[in-house]
């Protein structure tokens, strides 16, 4: 039987990616993920002032800009430190921020949720409901944007993160506030997102106990359990995390095996017919993202799900959701202990490293994010930005298909398959930095 | 009446202005006066490939991100040919942002070829004469939520928008950042902050903010509703000017230890005298932490 290539254009991501499916024998076979403009950061950023990619590199992504700018400063950071100049932060700085970025990965959860994954999935199958979602989507998003904007100025494109800390200087009235737009999105996750108290709902271990989870994340499950697509999407059940977190440790799970990582071992090569680069580990692909920290971070339920589902479309939309309720304990919890009576930035301003070599791992809303700048006279020579979406959606290499290829591949529809595409979060704009 | 379509197109971008306009509390009230005919993320009367392929309906056209005549195709379409197709049919165009207004980071890739829609930096475009009655400019890198609900309701509410000469509202762009930023007494009496993470001092004079010259109504229309760069002590980086982004950004560029650039407006000369004066004091509660000096 002769193959069949259909071209599809995708919207509705961040930004636009175009499919190229091959069919065979009414199965998908392969596809090939393209993406539009290469816009060149990395390029802008060379002979600029090192500290500029603290302004610039956020540019990248508008919805992850945030993670961009916490890579920025830590691959300085950690240049400063190779160069025999540790720079300690205080707990005051760290806590500020992780609440930031915890606020930032809450945000594109919830926008992922409400904006794509709840309305593709009931036109997918035929169920639109008349919900106005974006409504929820960005009532959530803005109230805790306006959290983490009471200590970064703004959101998104903040650059308030610099060399030894955070430019900004709280007082207990930014932290009241910030306490209680955090408290307000619990109230919401709690009667809208899962209609159960958020205590109860992380206190959930078991598949079993999942059809308590009400609201829209119950209606979730429930649409994709009932309509046959737990199982469906599955990969190469090999995850990666770089980046430290309060999500997770950093490390590799291959099934459930966990060992750990260096970033030193990631390659970045060119691909045929796609201005993003493709990214792999030791030669082998792995999936990053929520998934792969609840795999690596041995988060009961998600490693529960995975038992049964595998690396499913299931589990990869529960993970992703559920770092939604841990990220709000976890953000609750950060801002009842931050101590502001630390400084906010220990770095002598008159401290400026002429030459140095770093790299910056933050983990991001879609995975890890990793950020390399080299820098000869003060400014940049090199810098070299790999980006989480460029994991999860490369083609692949000679002896196995890429991550979100592999999910696809055996689907006999390109509607069914390009649900399965959205799951991964995809954002163009990180892939074609 | 009819409520008038809006279509929202992106061009070279990051998709800020997308989220950042996201962020508006009071997002589909706003909305709520138009017809979506397509945006980015929210549900429109047409798909994305409809745009392409047929001839929606637009009144007012958004655009995001800089522009280049070739080489950015969308489903096979040149994106340069379907702004310039809506821009003719449309009766207002806003530019979202540094990058649609004057080019903003990514014309620094390929500056010949990549530029904004109307103007090129400061420069007027060959599409300018075409464009001009009806365009409306919104730098900032991103869009302030805010200013374009501005712009949005102001056209719904049939109401003419005044406009200075780069085709920036003036009720937005007559403000500079340093107008109500929380440091204004720091900068009155020439009193630098020491390092970051203060919130005394002022960030002109060593930190690099050039919120003194930089127009936009930043700490007058708070972001997120709540706060600013300079509130949180960040320097302004100038997002909305023509000029961004520059080099060197966290750090003034002095002439004899005096700012290379002065405030907007003011003469070299009045600035020095002015500083001469508040210089030759020394006020104890500028050397004391703000919350100390009354215990």
């Amino acid at each position: 039987m002769k193959s069949l290539k259909i071209k599809q254009l995708i919207e509705k991501i961040e930004g636009e990616a175009e499919l190229d499916f091959t069919f065979h024998e009414g199965k998908i076979e392969d596809v090939k993920i393209n993406f539009g403009f290469y816009r060149g950061i990395e390029e802008i950023l060379q002979g600029k002032d090192a500290r500029d990619a603290l302004v610039i590199t956020p540019r990248v992504c508008g919805i992850c800009n945030h993670a961009h700018l916490l890579s920025a400063v830590r691959a300085i950071e950690n240049g400063y430190e190779n160069a025999g100049h540790k720079i300690e932060l205080t707990s005051k700085a760290k806590d500020i921020r992780e609440f930031t970025l915890a606020c930032e990965l809450i945000q594109n959860h919830i926008k992922w949720l409400y904006m794509t994954i709840l309305p593709q999935l009931e036109s997918y199958l035929d169920s639109k409901s008349e919900e106005n979602y974006a409504i929820k989507a960005t009532y959530l998003s803005s109230t805790i944007t306006k959290a983490l904007a009471i200590f970064a100025g703004q959101w998104p494109h903040s650059s308030y993160a610099v060399p030894g800390g955070v430019t900004c200087d709280p007082t207990h009235l930014d932290v009241m506030q910030a306490q209680s737009l955090v408290d307000e999105s619990i109230k919401f996750f709690e009667q809208v997102v899962t209609e159960l108290p958020l205590d109860e709902y992380l206190n959930i271990e078991f598949c079993a106990d999942l059809h308590h989870v009400g609201g829209d994340f119950g209606k979730l499950l429930h649409l994709i359990g009932s309509s046959g697509m737990s199982e469906i999407g599955r990969s190469h059940d090999r995850f990666i995390v770089f980046g430290d977190c309060m999500l997770s440790p950093s490390g590799k799970s291959i099934v459930t095996k966990i060992a750990n990582v260096d970033s030193k071992y990631v390659k970045e090569s060119a691909q045929k017919g796609t201005v993003a680069k493709a990214v792999m580990y030791k030669e082998r692909l792995y999936e990053v993202g929520p998934l792969a920290r609840g795999m690596v971070g041995k988060r009961t339920i998600v490693k529960n799900l995975h038992k049964r589902y595998k690396d499913s479309l299931l589990t990869r939309v529960f993970a992703r959701v559920h770092e939604v309720a841990t990220l709000l304990d976890h953000a609750k919890t950060l801002l009842k202990n931050l101590n502001l009576e630390e400084s906010s930035c220990t770095l002598d301003p008159h401290m400026l490293l002429q030459d140095f070599e770093g790299t910056g791992i933050v983990e991001a809303a879609r995975g890890s994010l990793i950020h390399k700048t080299t820098v000869k006279d003060g400014l940049i020579v090199n810098y070299e930005i790999i980006t989480p979406t460029q994991w999860n959606l490369s083609h692949g290499n000679d002896d196995e298909q890429g991550i979100a290829v592999e999910a696809m591949k055996g689907s006999k529809n390109i509607e069914e398959a390009t649900f399965i595409f959205r799951t991964f979060d995809v954002c163009s704009v990180c892939t074609t930095q | 009446m009819e409520k008038p379509h809006l279509l929202w197109l992106q061009s070279i971008t990051c998709n800020g202005n997308t989220h950042s306009f996201l962020n508006h509390p009071d997002l589909f009230s706003i909305l709520s006066h138009y017809n979506i005919v397509h945006h980015p993320a929210l549900d429109g009367s047409h798909s994305f490939d409809d745009v392409l392929k047929d001839d929606v309906p637009c009144d007012v056209l958004i655009l995001e991100g800089s522009f280049i005549e070739k080489g950015f195709l969308k489903g096979g379409v040149e994106v340069s040919f379907i702004l310039e197709k809506y821009a003719k049919k449309a009766k207002y165009i806003i530019t979202a942002g540094t990058c649609a207004t004057f080019g903003g980071v990514f014309k620094q890739k390929d500056p010949s070829n990549i530029s904004g829609f109307c103007f090129d930096l400061e420069e007027k475009s060959i599409r300018y004469d075409a464009y001009a009655s009806k365009l409306i400019s919104l730098p900032g890198c991103p869009v302030h939520p805010k200013w374009l609900s501005y712009v949005l309701l102001m056209l719904a509410n049939g109401k003419q928008i005044p406009i200075d000469n780069l085709h920036r509202p003036t009720e937005l762009f007559g403000y500079t950042v340093h107008n109500g930023c929380t440091r204004n007494e720091y900068f009155e009496w020439k009193i630098d902050a020491d390092n970051y993470g203060l919130k005394e001092g002022c960030l002109f004079y060593a930190q690099g903010c050039q919120g003194p010259y930089t127009r936009g109504s930043c700490n007058k229309i708070l972001w997120n509703d709540i706060s600013s760069k300079t509130r949180a002590g960040t320097p302004c980086f100038g997002c909305t000017e023509a000029s961004f982004p520059q080099t060197s950004l966290f750090q003034t560029k002095t002439n004899m230890g005096i700012p290379a650039k002065m405030p907007l407006g003011i003469p070299k000369r009045a600035y020095l005298s002015l500083t001469g004066v508040t210089k030759s004091f020394k006020i104890k509660r500028f050397s004391t932490r703000l919350l100390e000096y009354d215990k």
